[in-house]
């Protein structure tokens, strides 16, 4: 009975602890972008009345961007390059992933520290020499010139959670499937293929974030419409006429470029966190 | 259906584990072929050749009068049911049951056909939709074993396939598969450590040590003529009872009781100048003296301290220690297996009629048919002497 009463009163004090911490935490994550959001449906003359609530909706800010030739050519460049980086990063990961799960080979862990240092490296340090290497390669300011950095430094976190993942697979379905009387391929085709999806989207969709979410590659390694990506392009906009601040039409941008990251995280939160958590725990 | 032969085979890995020794054995038409033996003996190795998903090292397999060491395993048409059942998770289960027949190219209505005739066998017709999450452990084997009954093929490999199965389910499967093998007709082998199951279900069993196959007999032989110690102690539950004898001019001394040989043990026991023996005695071959319907001039009584009594309804059985200090017990534990000693003394259990009144720590007169002794050489663990070549003092 005593017993009963104390964890009640404990679990109370616990859940409004973790309560008031979960909002403290979700509003201090939050109130940036919720000022973005507002700052965005301003209109130019309230831009700088520093209320929270907009005293009127506009979207003068939004048809501002969507007629500027500048961010459309950034949201190309962004999907594009983010795309193929994607692409890349995740198919070579699955193979490194694959053969460091399955196979025994010299060197198996080297391969994963290796991964692990460059996951490691501060980007910073390799601009000033990349920067110099791609003017001299004719690479700077074009899209691989980007998507090789991209893929660099994405591979290790694609091939580290693509391991853990294939590491769950039951390998036992894969000589089920042998002795069911199917050829590699169609084993591939029919049991691994299908099991290893969620494993390999989850990747995608990080390497995906981290390639459309960089700034530093962006800025350092474009200077035109050719390549710049949308965090860069944001830096160097000048809105709708060269007199005025263009605070209003980068909020919105801001706005346009994260919300497909944000429904994008918000409808594979589940995968995502599964795919990053897969392998620490057994079961 | 096929008649399976091993020709001197052997397997070692790639490490340098030797996981099979040569081996020589043919497993006939429709049998059913228990392969038994503790952890790590090479039960699944031994089945994983068969099957083809590991390479023999030396030796040849021949199926029907084919050597099949070169095909690949998809092409053996052979069926095999995993421990872990490895039914296919992103199916559901008329998939999982379809999966072998669509490999075969075999036409849409003859799949559909097949797939029902084996889900009404295993009782599955009303979770053919159903996906392997959403259903219990004994339903998921049933999946697995659907998905070996629906083609037809040459062999049942199964590998521990009741194992993740809670007591009571592993009985009522137990005779399932045994239903059923007998009903196809099907050649099969079957892995598994538990004795029990072994014994029920195989006509043949074969028992595995280290790589080694120690005996290969029916149930009945095993039990009644085991080959050597570890044979002896592995097949029986309870396991025989194991005390350490000396044989000292004519007659075979253990610690509770002497006797005396006939001439043609007699013979067998000085031909190799044995002195060190281990005397086998199975926990029914010790009996209560009041409630016995056997010959009491066939055996010998003793003095039991019996120290724990378990009633089970149809049996009793009375746990007693019986101490020695023979050197004999140094070599012995291994081969015993599973049997409990410790420092000298030797834990024994005799099978009791239930209706016998001995009672936790009494000194109780216990009886021990002689008839049914076996003794082992205590250095090779052979066993030297079939029952019925002994008589009592
Ligand atoms: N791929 C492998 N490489 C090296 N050694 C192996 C390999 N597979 C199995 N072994 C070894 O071969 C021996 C037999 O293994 P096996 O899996 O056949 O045992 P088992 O009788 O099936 O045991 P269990 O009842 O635990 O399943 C073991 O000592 C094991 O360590
Ligand atoms: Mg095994």
């Amino acid at each position: 009975m005593v017993s009963g009463a104390r964890t009640l009163t404990g679990s109370l004090l616990q859940r409004s602890f973790w309560g008031f911490g979960s909002v403290v935490a979700v509003a201090y994550a939050l109130l940036p972008m919720i000022w973005i959001l507002s700052l965005s449906f301003k209109d130019k003359r309230s831009l700088t009345d520093n209320r929270f609530i907009p005293s009127s909706i506009s979207l003068e800010n939004y048809r501002a961007i969507a007629d500027d030739p500048q961010f459309s050519a950034a949201i190309i460049n962004s999907l594009g390059i983010g795309l193929i980086s994607t692409l890349l990063a995740v198919v070579l990961a699955m193979f490194a992933a694959y053969a460091i799960v399955r196979l025994d080979f010299p060197g198996k862990r080297l391969v994963l520290l290796g991964a692990l240092s460059i996951a490691m490296f501060p980007p910073i340090a390799i601009i000033g020499p990349l920067f110099n290497l791609w003017r001299i390669s004719g690479l700077f300011d074009t899209w691989l010139g980007l998507i090789i950095p991209y893929m660099t430094f994405t591979l290790p976190l694609a091939i580290w959670t693509l391991s853990a993942f294939f590491r769950e697979l039951p390998w036992e379905l894969d000589k089920a499937a042998r002795v069911d009387g199917a050829t590699p391929f169609q084993t591939f085709r029919y049991v691994i293929a299908p099991l290893a999806i969620p494993g390999v989207f989850t990747s995608a969709i990080l390497v995906f974030i981290f390639s459309w979410n960089d700034f530093l590659f962006a800025t350092a390694l474009t200077s035109t419409d050719d390549a710049r990506t949308v965090p860069a392009a944001l830096a160097f906009f000048t809105g709708s006429s060269r007199f005025e601040q263009p605070t209003g039409s980068i909020a919105a941008a801001s706005v346009v470029v994260s919300l497909p990251i944000a429904l994008m995280v918000l409808l594979f939160q589940r995968r995502i966190i599964a795919g990053l958590t897969s392998g620490a725990v057994k079961g | 259906m096929a008649e399976i032969v091993l020709d001197k085979v052997s397997k070692r890995f790639a490490d340098g584990t030797l996981a099979l020794q040569e081996t020589s054995l043919t497993i006939d038409d429709g049998e059913f072929f228990v392969l038994v033996g503790p952890s790590g003996c090479g039960k699944s190795t031994l089945l994983n050749l068969i099957v083809g998903l590991e390479e023999i090292s030396a030796g040849q397999i021949r199926v029907d009068g084919q050597v099949i060491d070169h095909i690949d395993p998809k092409d053996r048409n052979m069926a095999m049911v995993f421990q872990s059942y490895a039914i296919y998770p992103h199916m559901t289960v008329r998939d999982n049951l379809a999966f072998p027949l669509k490999m075969a190219k075999l036409p849409k209505q003859e799949i559909a056909q097949r797939v029902h005739r084996a889900a009404q066998m295993l009782g599955l017709v009303e979770y053919l939709a159903r996906k392997p999450a959403s259903l219990s452990g004994g339903q998921r084997q049933r999946v697995a074993m659907g998905r070996a009954i629906v083609r037809d093929p040459k062999a049942f490999l199964m590998d521990e396939p009741l194992s993740n199965l809670d007591a009571k389910l592993r009985g009522q499967m137990r005779s399932e598969i045994a239903r059923l093998q007998k009903r196809l007709g099907t050649t099969t082998v079957y892995v598994t450590h538990d004795q029990t199951e072994a014994m029920t279900l195989g006509d043949r069993v074969a028992v595995l040590r280290d790589g080694k196959i120690h005996q290969i007999g029916t149930p009945r032989e095993l039990y009644s003529e085991p080959r050597n110690l570890f044979v002896a102690g592995f097949i029986g539950s309870p396991s025989m009872n194991f005390l350490p004898a000396r044989y000292v001019g004519g007659r075979i001394i253990l610690p509770i009781a002497e006797i005396r040989c006939q001439a043609e043990a007699h013979a067998r026991l000085t031909a190799n100048g044995i002195r060190q023996l281990i005397a086998g005695i199975r926990p029914e071959h010790i009996q209560d003296p009041g409630n016995t319907a056997t010959d009491l001039n066939a055996g010998v009584s003793f003095h039991a301290a019996v120290d724990a009594v378990e009633w089970i309804g149809s049996d009793l059985y009375a746990y007693f220690t019986v101490r020695s200090d023979s050197e004999v017990w140094q070599a012995m534990p291994y081969d015993m297996g599973s049997v409990a000693m410790e420092g000298g003394t030797m834990r024994c259990v005799a099978r009791l009629d239930p209706a016998s009144d001995v009672a936790e720590g009494s000194l109780y007169t216990l009886w021990l048919n002689i008839r049914n002794i076996h003794l082992f050489d205590a250095r090779t663990g052979e066993n030297l002497i079939a029952p019925r070549m002994l008589a009592p003092q």
